[in-house]
């Protein structure tokens, strides 16, 4: 008997290592290999971006038209190729000396890339074939420049403003009216979004809170630029001086501080557990258990997506400001499409570029993403029938004089981390917005110059 | 501590009154190590259970409240889609990986043996102090050449003509050149045999490499199993070497491929990622269950005095 | 003078079977060893030349508080992990030591979770600790745990949380112990037996002298390995909340590999260095106070 078993187990062990052999060998020999769907006698041109699902099919869509048309006249071949942590792959590609020849990095990568010397400068490029700053909206112009050379030129645009849940405005009308405001609109102050959003609150008798009014940790994703819409700004470019001290960014840490404390700290943490991702049914919008949050154009396609019950319930409104004359400010942010230095088809990759920056691919792509264009002009079309149908709120913010970009940082991602670090540590309330402020102040500070006599020194050693 | 060597008929004697009182101390023993061991064997395959209930259920069935254990309908497909999941190149990276273990644990094995040997079975000035020098190796932090590595791959690159950063060469090319921790374990190993083999050998006339290759290698199979096997998995599980090494994303080995998949995904489609994750762990399991004896002979031996 | 010929001759034999290791030692660990060293004192980002600057490096390390951060971190987890990993571990190769039936079983299902590769494994707990939907606050709710915490998203819990999930790939070490536990000759229980000790005192004065070397080698292997903890943090947490799970190799990494500041990177690497080495030290010359080599 324990022969017989013995033997069944060994003969089993023979069997799975024969298959485990078997399938190794199948996997080496017939496996698929890197760069196989290429056409030949093709110029290929890699092109890391950083999306999936629907917005990388769209972009496909775009590479496709690109291959069909252009790219088979001038025998270019775009290959698209998705990865995660775009920026810091395509920085330790270069640094490498392996990089691809367009990289799709975020506005924010431009200062930090460009002092690093690894980015190609593309005003040549762009001069030789008519793209120059009047066909854009300011900001976006401003944002693929660093230290006077074009980096990167726009993919996809959008811009932020106010999404407000019109059923729970009209659910909470008698608690607005007697606060004097007005359910049929969004918040026209800073002032008026706390009045709205306090009316709005539903916590339970213990604390915990059932819906917020707003709540600025959700999404958080901008949380860094909240003192734009109180007139402040953390970094003087004229002076290349950080300003974390200006009063402006004081009163929006004041003002994001106000929320954790009025709500109670714990009550937060245990809120912001139960939040699901931007692309999930239990998104807090959605689910809904906030009432208003700042966001992008992109998002009314997530809401549209994932909850199409809430279509016509929502409504898009310019983000209110500390001073009510500070009208129309929004960030704006974008996605840069960039040639690495060191690629081997410096040529062919503008190619691409260049068509991806057409009129009629842009608004294509800008429909399919749901986000604005960057372009100054915007065709009628695009307007009307784009999936966004609050589009011209977000394409007019845009336009506007108060449209602010990224700060042009080259040491951008410590200063993200940061203060995401000490916004973190705001939230536990284990520091306030004073001393927090003065040292992450005093720590970029020293950062940045540093960085400078660093570049300052290599200029000197290569004359 | 001390040993006090008591004179054998007393020992003998007491040890049968031991045995006596052994066997009710004994029983009360077992029933107690029966029963932690059985909660410490449901602690660590619990997690196994969940991954694999997981891995086949349906996307609303992961977030619903409260979850269930068993999957209703099971998702089968799910496994299909990990493969077909936005271009998710499993088979790429599989393949990607394999050709670093061919690479990487001949190298190993190979190098590691001939270095081995000549710490083991031959006489020379200074090899005490240079297996000294070795072993200090296997100290040595990832973190301290890394950078350097790193510089030093890219260096080569520019002034040799031969690519070694973007490509898989600075993951298996080191292997070839011996690695510490295993040519320790075949040193070992060539100890325990006999040097009259060896010596009858020469007085033969056989060159050393010729009783190396003809007669101790082929004695230390079971050894060079191991080597291999630690080998294969070191190279399966390493994440920190590729991450800094691999940038083209079509060059991702199967755990960093998982790592991108799991961040692109944005941490939601849990049902895919376990079925991801319990691909990437089936080899490893498979593996151990072929080589069971091996793998559990190799790990005790490399506690055993240094 | 033959014997000065033959001994030469031995010397290059020996070379000639060490000389892959030879080579490979000098390329790749004494060279980048002396350019990491010469990084140390440079600015260097790898897209542009290195630029020599000092000891400004190490001046701005002792003043960075994110080193000071990730250095406590990591010296908590390993004071926190080491310790009870070990005698977690020899907890369970002397249940397995017992003489019971079924031990291949309970030993093969002990051993398991080593062999899940780190990022797997970090998935799998990362899914395992989700503060709504993963097993283990399930669990906890179910036994009547109202506010079970936050894990991976709650500061004072990342940590801890980690810790927890390091007992489960503890199957290697058990192995270990286990070899060495049953090594140890039966003579030594039975005399031990005679003189009317209890089980906590034969482990005491019998089971754990007899296995110190491996608890030393465990402990070295250890402290090596914890300091250097890399994968599954940067999978689980990318060092969050608010840098409570932020490991010295991730900000070095970061450093490296995020800012491009490889001249800061080395020399937080030669820091690491140094601190195994004195740990290593350390704990080699407390063995002689503790570790008993059995003259076999």
């Amino acid at each position: 008997m324990a022969s017989f078993s013995a033997r069944a187990f060994s003969g089993l062990k023979h069997v799975v290592s024969a298959a485990l052999i078997a399938s190794g060998a199948a996997v080496l020999v017939f496996g698929p290999r890197a760069g196989e769907e290429a056409p030949k006698n093709c110029v290929v041109v890699d092109y890391w971006e950083k999306w999936t699902g629907e917005e990388e099919a769209a972009m496909r869509q775009i590479v496709d038209d690109f291959n069909s048309t252009v790219g088979r006249d001038k025998h270019i071949f775009v290959r698209y190729l998705s990865t995660s942590s775009i920026e810091q792959k395509t920085l330790v590609a270069a640094a490498a000396g392996v990089p691809p020849d367009v990289a799709g990095l975020y506005n924010q990568d431009i200062p930090q890339f460009g002092a690093m010397n690894s980015l190609e400068p593309l005003e040549d490029m762009a001069a030789e074939r008519g793209i120059t700053a009047d066909k854009y909206k300011k900001v976006f112009w401003d944002e693929g420049h660093y230290d006077g050379h074009l980096y990167g030129l726009v993919s996809t645009a959008y811009d932020l403003a106010l999404y407000y849940n019109k059923t729970i405005f009209s659910e909470g009308a008698s608690a607005l009216r007697t606060r004097g405001l007005d359910p049929e609109r969004a918040p026209g102050t800073i002032a008026e979004l706390d009045e709205y959003a306090q009316a709005l609150d539903r916590i339970d008798p213990s604390g915990r809170i059932i819906l917020a009014g707003y709540i600025p940790a959700e999404p958080g994703w901008y949380i860094n630029y909240t003192c734009i819409w109180f007139g402040g700004s953390w970094w003087n470019d004229r002076e290349h001086k950080f300003t974390f001290t200006d009063p402006g960014v004081l009163r929006a840490y004041h003002w994001i501080n106000g929320y954790s404390k009025r709500l109670g700290p714990e009550a937060v943490a245990e809120f912001r557990s139960g939040f699901g991702a931007i692309d999930t049914p239990t998104n807090p919008f959605l689910a809904p258990t906030v009432a208003m949050v700042q966001h992008g154009t992109f998002f009314a396609r997530f809401i549209h997506h994932l909850k199409p019950s809430m279509d016509g319930q929502w409504a898009a409104a310019p983000f209110p400001s500390y001073d009510p004359k500070l009208r129309d400010v929004t960030y704006c942010n974008c996605d840069m499409l960039v040639i690495p230095r060191g690629s081997k088809h410096r040529q062919e990759a503008f190619e691409f570029i260049a068509f991806v920056n057409r009129q009629d691919e842009m608004e294509k792509l800008a429909n399919l993403h749901c986000k604005i264009s960057p372009l100054a002009k915007v065709s009628e079309g695009f307007l009307d029938h784009h999936n966004n149908p609050y589009i011209r709120v977000f394409d007019t913010l845009a336009a506007s004089p108060n449209a602010h970009p990224t700060e042009p940082v080259p040491i951008l991602p410590e200063v993200n981390d940061e203060l995401n670090d000490f916004t973190d540590r705001l939230a536990l309330q284990q520091v306030t917005p004073e001393k927090g402020l003065q040292d992450v102040q005093q720590r970029l500070q020293q950062k940045y110059d540093q960085f400078i006599e660093d570049q300052h020194q290599r200029k000197m050693m290569e004359r | 501590m001390s040993s006090n060597t008591p004179n054998h008929a007393s020992t003998l004697q007491a040890a049968s009154g031991a045995v006596r009182r052994g066997n009710r101390k004994g029983r009360g023993g077992r029933l107690f190590a029966h029963t932690m061991l059985v909660a410490i064997g449901i602690a660590a395959l619990l997690p196994f259970v969940w991954m694999l209930s997981t891995s086949l259920k349906t996307l609303q069935a992961t977030t619903a409240y409260p979850p269930t254990f068993w999957p209703s309908p099971i998702q089968w497909h799910n496994y299909a889609d990990v493969f077909r999941q936005e271009k998710a190149n499993f088979l790429l990276w599989t393949r990607n990986t394999l050709v670093i273990e061919v690479l990487g644990v001949t190298g190993t094995t190979l190098s590691s043996a001939i270095v081995a040997y000549g710490f083991a079975r031959l006489r020379f000035r200074g090899r005490n102090a240079l297996f000294v020098l070795m072993l200090s190796t296997m100290m040595l932090p990832f973190p301290v050449t890394m950078v350097s590595l790193f510089s030093l791959f890219r260096w080569l690159g520019d002034h040799t003509g031969i690519a070694w950063l973007g490509t898989f060469k600075p993951l298996w090319v080191p292997a070839w050149f011996g690695s510490a921790f295993n040519i320790f374990l075949l040193r070992q190993f060539f100890m325990t045999i006999p040097t009259e083999l060896s010596e009858s050998a020469r007085i033969d006339g056989c060159s050393e490499f010729g009783i190396f290759w003809r007669i101790i290698l082929p004695l230390a199979r079971p050894a060079l199993a191991v080597v291999a096997l630690f080998a294969f998995l070191a190279i399966w599980n390493d994440f920190l070497g590729p991450l800094v090494y691999l940038q083209r994303p079509e060059q991702f080995t199967l755990v960093l491929g998982l790592q991108n998949f799991q961040s692109k995904a944005g941490g939601t489609s849990w049902h895919l990622l376990m079925a991801a994750s319990v691909l990437v762990i089936l080899p490893a399991i498979m593996l151990f269950f072929v080589a069971q004896k091996t793998f559990i002979e190799g790990i005790a031996t490399t506690g055993i005095k240094q | 003078m033959a014997r000065w010929h033959s001994e030469t001759r031995a010397v290059l034999r020996g070379l000639a079977f060490l000389s892959p290791w030879l080579v490979g030692f000098f390329a790749f660990t004494l060279v980048p060893i002396a350019l990491s060293l010469y990084y140390s004192f440079c600015d260097y980002s790898l897209l542009q030349p290195p630029l020599y600057k000092g000891l400004t490096n190490y001046h701005l390390l002792v003043h960075d508080n994110v080193f000071w951060k990730v250095l406590r971190n990591t010296a908590i987890y390993a004071l926190m992990a080491l310790p009870l990993g070990m005698l977690a571990a020899l907890g369970v190769a002397m249940l397995l030591n017992v003489k019971i039936r079924g031990l291949a079983f309970y030993r093969t299902v002990i051993f398991l979770p080593s062999l899940v590769p780190t990022a797997a494994s970090a998935m799998l707990w990362l899914w395992l600790f989700n503060a709504k939907l993963g097993l283990i606050n399930v669990g906890l709710r179910a036994i009547g745990v109202t506010n079970p915490p936050g894990w991976l998203t709650d500061v004072r819990w990342s940590m801890p949380a980690l810790v927890l999930m390091s007992f489960w790939g503890i199957g290697n070490t058990v192995i270990i112990y286990l070899a060495g536990l049953q090594d140890v000759p039966r003579e030594l229980y039975e005399a031990a037996s005679i003189d009317g000790a209890s089980t906590v005192r034969k482990i005491w004065h019998v089971t754990l002298p007899s296995i110190s070397p491996v608890i030393f080698f465990n402990l070295i292997m250890g402290i090596i390995g914890t300091l250097q903890v890399f994968a599954t943090p940067y999978i689980m947490t990318g060092g969050g909340p608010a840098r409570s799970t932020y490991f010295y190799t991730m900000y070095l990494y970061d450093n490296a590999f995020s800012y491009l500041k490889m001249g800061y990177a080395s020399a937080m690497a030669w820091v690491q260095l140094l601190i195994v080495l004195v740990l290593t030290a350390l704990a080699a010359w407390s063995s002689k106070k503790w570790v008993h080599y059995s003259g076999n």
